[in-house]
This record gives C-alpha cells, sequence and structure tokens, in this order.
C-alpha cells in the first residue's frame, strides 16, 4: 500500500472515531442525566415504603414520596442521591443499574431496562431484573381474595394469611 | 388495575377441607341477591365435588399415605408398568415437563422414587376447576395451599380480577406483592383474560419435595409464577427454586409467564408483570 | 530454436501518443482512485465503530463484562465491514476494476478473508461472554441459551458456521483439492451467510434500534452492497447476453488441448478495445451453463455491418473440468457474456514503453493487447514462451501483428532448468540472460505479464530487479 493513502486512511479513521467518541460521550452524559432523575424518584418511594393501593401503578407519583423523602432527607448525609452505575449489555440491550444512598447507606439498587422503546428486543424484554421490594406490584391483606405461598402444610395453614382470609368468608 | 376499590370490597364465600396434606379453599362470590340457602347449598356440592376429586388423587399419589399406590411403588411392591393409567400417565407428562426444564424439574427422589408429589397438586386444582367449570360456576377461587387458580371475577358480573397476594418468606404474615388473576383486561366482549393461575413454591417451608440440582442449596428461598394453567404455574416454580438463575430465565424466554422471585438474602426479582 | 526472433521495425499502424504524458496522467488518476478507494474501505471500517461510539457504546466498557461485551460488539462491527467490503470487492465494481483491477481487489478480497473470520468469531466467543457475566452464566450455557431463546439468534450461527466454511474452502491449500466447480458452489455459500447474519443484527441487544445512527448507516450500506451485487452481478450481465446474442459459430483446435472457440453476434463493436481485459463466458447447453469461464478475446472482434453484427474469438486450454468440455462444444450454442473486466489493458499504462510476457495459454491475451494498446515502433517488445513452438499459442499471428506494429519479438522455447527458479529457458538461463537483456528499455516501460502464477512469479521478480516500480507491473493470474 503506498504511503498517501496508508496515512490518509489513517488520519480519516482516526478523525471519525474521534468524532464517534466525542458525540458518544455527550449521549453517555444524556443518559446518566435521565437516570438520575428517575431515581430521585424512586428514592422517594423507598421512603414512603409500601403504600396501600393494589392497583396503583404508578409508584412515581409524587405525593406518596415526599413525606418519605423530607424525612431522611433532613438527617441524610451529603453523600445522599442517585447515582446511574454500570451500563452493562445484556441480549435484552443494555440495562443499566441505578443505585440510591440515603443516609450514607444504599438503600435501593435498581436495573433499569434502556431499551424498551427500540428494536425488537422489547419482544424478549420479559426477563427478571431485581426489583427493590416498593417497585413489585404491592399489598395488603385486606386488598387480596387469595393468597398464595410455598406450599403450607395443614399446620402452618392455621396460622396462614389464607387461614384469615378463609375464616373471614366462611 | 382499579375496579375492586371503585365497586367496593367484594363479598365472597369461602368453604375449606384438608387433603394432600394442607388445606384447600374454594372461594366464590355473592351476587346483588342475598346470600341464599339455595346459594350455599351450590357451594356445599362444588367443594364436595372438588374434594372428592382431591381425595381420588391423594389416595393414589400420596406418599404419606402408606396405602397409596406412590407409596406401594416406593416400597417396590409395585413396578410402573403395572402402575394405573391415570399414574403412568402422571409420570409422563412429569417427565415431559423434566426434560422441558432440563431436569429442573423431576418426578423422581434423588434415591430413584418415582415423586409426583410435585405435580399432583396442581394435576388436583386443574382436574377440579374442570369439574366446577364443568358445573357452570362462572366465577370462582381455587387455593390449594397457595396454589391458585381462578375463574370470573371476584364481584359477580364485573371485570374486575381476583388480587392474588404473594406471601413475604421473612415474615409470613405479610404480603410481598400482590398479582391480578382472572377477570378481563379487554374491549366490550370477548377482551383478553389474564393468566388464571399463580403458583408459589419454597425452599424454606417442606423443602422435601423440591430437589436441587446437585443437591446444592437453591439460590431462591421463594418463587411465585403467573400462568394461563396451573400446571405450568406450578412446576416452573418448583423447576426455579431447583433450577436457580438459569431456570428462571429459560422460564421467561420460554413461556408466557410472570414470575417473582426472592432471593434467600431477601432480594427480589420480576419480570415486569409484577413491577408497579 | 531458442535464440530470440526478432523482427523488422515496421512503420507504425497507430499513432503512438506524444512522449507517454496521456499514460502519466492517467496513471495518476488511477492512483488517486485507488488511494481514495483504501481510504474510504478504512474509514468505513471507523464509522461502524464510531456510529456505535456515537450512540453511546464506551459506556460499556465501565464494567469488565460491558468491556467483553463492548469488544465484542466492535469485533462483529468491524468484521460484517470487512465482509461487506469483501462481497464489494467482488462485485466486479467498474470504479474498483478501473482503479485497482480485478486480480487486485480479488486479492484484497483474500486478504480480507481471514481478518473477517477472526472478527466474527471473536465477536461470538466476547459477546458469550459478556452477556454470560452480565446473566451469570457460563459462556457456553449462554450460547446455548441464545441459540434456543433469542430469535433470529439461531440463524446468526447457522451464518457463522457458513462463514467458516467459506473461509477454510477458499484458503488455498484446501482448495487444491477440490475442484472449482465445488469451490465455487461453496462460494455461493457466502450470500447466504451474509443474509442469515442480518436479523440478528437488527433484532438482538437493541444495538440498532429505531432512532440510532448505526440503524441507518447499516440499513444504507446493505442496501448499496445488495444493490451493487445485484446490479453488476446479476443485472448487467444478462443486458449484455441480451444485447449481443453470442453464439458459437466454430470450434477450432489452435494447438495441443487448446481451441479457439468463435462466436458471432451483434453489437460487438461495444467490446472492442478490450485488450487483455477478461470476459465470464457461460455456454448454455446442458451441464455448461452454469459455470463460469474467465477469458480474454484473443482476437480484436470482426466487425460484419455498421450495426456492429460480427465475430469474435476466445482461445483457451484444458484447465478445469469445466474447460475440457469446451472442446466440444456445439455449433449454434448460446452464450452469455459479462465485462470486460480486469485491469489488464492499455487503462492501467503508465509509460511510454511496453513489455508483453505470456506463456503458454496466457499468450491470447497478450496477443489482444497487443493488438489494441498504443505505442511507438520500436517502443514495445514482446515475449512468448511455450515448452515447444507447438505451445506458442496464436504465434503465427502474433509475429504478423509485431510486424505491422513495429515491435520487438522473442520466443523463448524449451524446458526451464531444474533447482533454477527463472522463467526462461535453460539455456538463456545459463547464458545469464535476464529481462532486461531483451527489453532494454524495460526500467521505462510497462511489464505485462500473463502466465501460470510461479513462473509469472519469477518474471515478476526479475522486472523488480531490473529497477521496474510496483505500478509498472501488471500480472493476470492466469489459473482461475
Amino acid at each position: 500500500m503506498r504511503i498517501r493513502a496508508v496515512v490518509s486512511a489513517t488520519l480519516a479513521s482516526v478523525g471519525i472515531l474521534v468524532a464517534g467518541w466525542q458525540s458518544g460521550a455527550h449521549v453517555a452524559n444524556t443518559a446518566s442525566a435521565v437516570g438520575t432523575t428517575a431515581g430521585t424518584t424512586g428514592s422517594g418511594t423507598t421512603g414512603a415504603g409500601p403504600s396501600g393501593s393494589v392497583g396503583s401503578s404508578a409508584p412515581s407519583s409524587g405525593t406518596s414520596g415526599t413525606t418519605g423523602s423530607s424525612s431522611s432527607t433532613g438527617a441524610a448525609a451529603k453523600a445522599d442521591g442517585t447515582f446511574a452505575g454500570d451500563v452493562v449489555q445484556t441480549r435484552f440491550g443494555p440495562v443499566q443499574v441505578q443505585v440510591t444512598v440515603s443516609g450514607g447507606a444504599i438503600s435501593d439498587v435498581t436495573a433499569l431496562q434502556l431499551t424498551d422503546d427500540g428494536g425488537r428486543s422489547v419482544q424478549i424484554s420479559n426477563y427478571a431484573a431485581p426489583l427493590l421490594r416498593a417497585e413489585v406490584l404491592q399489598a395488603q391483606s385486606a386488598n387480596v381474595q387469595t393468597i398464595s405461598g410455598a406450599t403450607v402444610t395443614s399446620d402452618a395453614y392455621l396460622t396462614s394469611l389464607q387461614a384469615a382470609l378463609d375464616a373471614a368468608h366462611i | 388495575m382499579q375496579p375492586t376499590s371503585e365497586l367496593g370490597r367484594p363479598e365472597l364465600k369461602a368453604k375449606t377441607f384438608r387433603r394432600m396434606g394442607t388445606v384447600v379453599s374454594l372461594t366464590v362470590p355473592v351476587g346483588p341477591e342475598p346470600w341464599t340457602a339455595a346459594a350455599e347449598a351450590t357451594l356445599a356440592d362444588a367443594t364436595g365435588v372438588v374434594e372428592r376429586r382431591f381425595g381420588e388423587l391423594d389416595a393414589r399419589f400420596s406418599l404419606y399415605r402408606p396405602e397409596s399406590e406412590a407409596s406401594r411403588l416406593a416400597r417396590g411392591e409395585l413396578s410402573l408398568r403395572e402402575a394405573s393409567q391415570e399414574f403412568r400417565d402422571c409420570y409422563a407428562d412429569a417427565a415431559e415437563w423434566r426434560l422441558q426444564t432440563e431436569g429442573a424439574f423431576t418426578p423422581e427422589r434423588p434415591d430413584g422414587v418415582p415423586d409426583l408429589s410435585g405435580l399432583v397438586k396442581g394435576f388436583a386444582i386443574k382436574e377440579a376447576g374442570a369439574l366446577l367449570q364443568s358445573r357452570g360456576l362462572a366465577d370462582w377461587c381455587l387455593n390449594a395451599g397457595g396454589d391458585v387458580l381462578v375463574a370470573g371475577s371476584p364481584i359477580v358480573g364485573s371485570r374486575a380480577a381476583w388480587q392474588a397476594g404473594v406471601v413475604d418468606p421473612q415474615d409470613r404474615t405479610t404480603l410481598i406483592a400482590a398479582y391480578p388473576l382472572g377477570g378481563s383486561t379487554g374491549g366490550s366482549t370477548g377482551g383478553s383474560t389474564g393468566p388464571r393461575a399463580l403458583a408459589t413454591s419454597g425452599s424454606a417451608e417442606r423443602g422435601d419435595h423440591i430437589w436441587t440440582r446437585g443437591a446444592g442449596v437453591s439460590e431462591f428461598r421463594q418463587v411465585s409464577v403467573a400462568a394461563a394453567d396451573i400446571l405450568t404455574a406450578d412446576v416452573l416454580a418448583t423447576a426455579i427454586v431447583a433450577g436457580g438463575v438459569r431456570m428462571l430465565n429459560r422460564a421467561t424466554s420460554g413461556w408466557d409467564v410472570e414470575v417473582l422471585a426472592i432471593r434467600n438474602d431477601g432480594g427480589i426479582l420480576a419480570t415486569p408483570g409484577f413491577r408497579a | 530454436m531458442n535464440t530470440p526472433t526478432q523482427t523488422a521495425l515496421q512503420p507504425a499502424a497507430r499513432r503512438a501518443p506524444a512522449a507517454g504524458s496521456p499514460f502519466k496522467g492517467q496513471y495518476r488518476k488511477r492512483l488517486f482512485k485507488a488511494d481514495l478507494l483504501t481510504v474510504i474501505a478504512w474509514a468505513s471500517v471507523a464509522g461502524a465503530v464510531a456510529l456505535w461510539l456515537a450512540d453511546g457504546g464506551v459506556a460499556g466498557f465501565s464494567s469488565v463484562a460491558g468491556a467483553f461485551t463492548a469488544m465484542g460488539i466492535v469485533a462483529g462491527l468491524a468484521g460484517m465491514d470487512l465482509v461487506l467490503l469483501m462481497l464489494l470487492l467482488a462485485a466486479r465494481l467498474p470504479v474498483i476494476d478501473g482503479a485497482v483491477g480485478h486480480d487486485r481487489a480479488l486479492e484484497f478480497h483474500r486478504k480480507l478473508g481471514k481478518p473477517s473470520l477472526y472478527l466474527l468469531l471473536a465477536h461470538g466467543v466476547l459477546i458469550a461472554i459478556g452477556y454470560g457475566l452480565a446473566e451469570g452464566l457460563d459462556p457456553i450455557s449462554e450460547s446455548v441459551a441464545l441459540w434456543v431463546k433469542v430469535p433470529d439468534m439461531w440463524l446468526a450461527f447457522v451464518s457463522m458456521a457458513l462463514f467458516i466454511a467459506v473461509v477454510v474452502t477458499s484458503l488455498v491449500a484446501v482448495r487444491r483439492r477440490f475442484p472449482y466447480e465445488f469451490w465455487y458452489a461453496v462460494h455461493l455459500l457466502t450470500y447466504a451467510a451474509v443474509l442469515t447474519s442480518l436479523p440478528h443484527q437488527f433484532s438482538v441487544g437493541g444495538l440498532f434500534a429505531e432512532g440510532t445512527w448505526q440503524r441507518w448507516y447499516w440499513l444504507a450500506v446493505c442496501i448499496a452492497t445488495g444493490t451493487a451485487l445485484l446490479h453488476y452481478r446479476v443485472l448487467e450481465p444478462i443486458v449484455a447476453t441480451v444485447r449481443h446474442q453470442l453464439r458459437v459459430s466454430r470450434v477450432v483446435a489452435a494447438g495441443h488441448g487448446v481451441v479457439s472457440i468463435e462466436m458471432t453476434g451483434r453489437h460487438l463493436d461495444e467490446l472492442a478495445g478490450s485488450g487483455g481485459r477478461f470476459f465470464i463466458w457461460r455456454f448454455l447447453a446442458p451441464g455448461q451453463w452454469w459455470h463460469p469461464h474467465p477469458f480474454s478475446l484473443s482476437a480484436e472482434p470482426l466487425q460484419f455491418d455498421a450495426d456492429g453484427g460480427g465475430r469474435l474469438r476466445i482461445t483457451v486450454r484444458n484447465l478445469g473440468k469445466g474447460s475440457a468440455s469446451l472442446a466440444r462444444l456445439k455449433p449454434g450454442t448460446r452464450v452469455a457474456v459479462e465485462g470486460p473486466y480486469g485491469l489488464f489493458s492499455t487503462a492501467a499504462r503508465s509509460r511510454k514503453h511496453v513489455v508483453m510476457i505470456g506463456a503458454g495459454i496466457g499468450i491470447t491475451p497478450i496477443r489482444a493487447l497487443l493488438e489494441s494498446t498504443p505505442f511507438a515502433p520500436g517502443d514495445a517488445t514482446v515475449i512468448l514462451r511455450g515448452h515447444s513452438r507447438s505451445g506458442l499459442y496464436l504465434g503465427d499471428e502474433i509475429l504478423e501483428l509485431c510486424q505491422r506494429r513495429g515491435a520487438t519479438l522473442f520466443h523463448l522455447t524449451g524446458r526451464r532448468p531444474r533447482g533454477v527458479q527463472t522463467w526462461q529457458p535453460e539455456t538463456e538461463a545459463r547464458s545469464g540472460y535476464r529481462l532486461a537483456s531483451y527489453a532494454p528499455n524495460l526500467a521505462d516501460a510497462d511489464v505485462y505479464v500473463c502466465g501460470p502464477a510461479d513462473w509469472a512469479r519469477n518474471v515478476l521478480d526479475d522486472a523488480r530487479r531490473a529497477g521496474v516500480r510496483e505500478e509498472q507491473l501488471h500480472y493476470e493470474r492466469f489459473d482461475w
């Protein structure tokens, strides 16, 4: 290969790579900024603890979070906050881990699926991701009609929630 | 997901009985009319039907009853070839599930004794459900030792789903999650029905019927699986407790199920359906 | 018999361009095109990686699992880019053909074969490790999981297997053991390999998700490559075949095991001036039609009428199994044609003087080149090499052409000495002759070489030792 071709090919390639890297750094910053916002809401919910309504599909609604977070904010050290973790590539697309620190301790680790909006990876995103207790569909025994638990023996049944439910309806 | 609260607390009636070493309860909603003696009789009759079916299967499959077919097989008095058609069918089903779960679910104890208890409860619930359906019951909830199969709605004539709670394995007096079963989520007619079955398996209680691979300790303390049918839910819950994260990933991508798995350290892995 | 036959200088039949300046300009332009293509090729690899970076790919390196996956993705992107480059290099694009020639293009194509396979293998292994780490599975289990559970992934595994098969069968050592026909059929699998690799790129991992630059880039690149292949390898040949309506008119023996195939057709004026460039011929007879034969014209087309109706001729020798049956072609057989391809022509000239050396059946393109390339009387040297006089195919015609155009002609016949690397017969080699002995202006000449690979290598080495630069050397492979 001629020197001219080698030099210009190298320069062009390096230039293109640097340009890609620069605009990629910008994308990464945006992504972590978005993560922070989403995560802050999550920490609010954590503070509030499991809220009653079974149907509530939006734990991020501000009101439930305010009480919890205001008290924790008062006591919290300055290291508190939400931190976007590493983006890990999986076959389901990139998954980002998000850590919430309050009172100087990790209170919440969440996996965010980042590709729900694009491509066919959504089809296969029925993937069991790590969740916090506050993030699963919440329930109080008052709001359910039946209870699923690991096989209970007859003896265990007597002290079980299902027994209480059954007793209320007999 | 709100109709329950809109329509008020559903009014229910329940009957329970003991079978298969656990308690089975059948719950039906009370309609707009007051609860009559006729309705009570219908429920008692339905419960009787379910109880008989559970009893028959228990008599055949229970390893707790020395005279059962399963016990005679375990003692070597009977070979699998001499077993009843029902036993062999059930064993064949279990073997098929073993294949599909790559061995995470197995119909045999480590000592080689056929043990169908992992399958029989689900099988009994399924059969009982079919009997209830055939008797024209539209709305009911059948709970056998924490494995749940529902039909219709807890409120007569509504689309509301049955709300099933999942026990917190760390504190059995509280719930860790809820999941809506049955009901109707679609448009005016023929709307799609959600999963009708929810089964939970655990390694804490009665751990003897879930054999973990390589005799190791299970990664999961408790696994709940929601599926269209109770057998799939039950088998996969058992298989995931035994097979760990591998089996969990296999289940979520191979079957149309929702999974809530609780690790030994209390951490939760859940599919989007369990997410608030 | 082995002494050089020198022809008298005769008045030129064609006017040579003044002082060779047009060739210098032509050469510079071609050089620029070749360099530009090189830059574009490398830039496309860089571009593929850059777009991945632009979509935030660098974030993957923040964890071990992510780093494996990221490296796997980069390997896959680069590998795919190289595969597409390989396809383009083999697509007979006029822009590539005109810049570096068919042989050089295929040489690059072959050079890219192993690197792209290694990149694709690395892609598979690294991704399996990376995903596996992220999900707590070992790479083997992860691969099985990918195969079983992820839509389109089984196709990707099939694709990988096909790529391995294609590259392995293409490696020269293995290729020698298989007939050309087998190698050709396996090579068609490349298209299957590329097609089966496409679905998973767009569906798995969300890498080319909607709204990303990468999606558009790869869609554009894949569609462009596909279109180019379709146009230049399918459409143009069909158009040329229909337009020229070639039929075999006569098959005549031109020496031992060598036949000249004459064909009649229309618009043959459009095929004139191709010099030593080759065409791909397919004889549409049972058992023959699917086998492509790359041969150059052994004579400029003869025109009968103003519409371009006329006759052309190729001269072939038994090489592969397919070539052997050409001697039995029946007059009237239809012929599909595509081309001309390659740079073994005036388009490759960079100097005023020209030296043309052919051996065996490689003499035939030399004859076509001699007939058409411009030179002043005395500026051209032709060297023909054969085992015996009867092996100097078309020798009489070439002698006549040399006389008419004022070229110096040497016939070199006889066995090559044992244990000595030389392109000459024993006597000449022992006498210490070198290429420059036959062509005194060698250092300032374009050297066209056509013949068996080993022989040609010796000629090229001789020329290089005489100070001939790479750009002056034009070599046509004459196996397949």
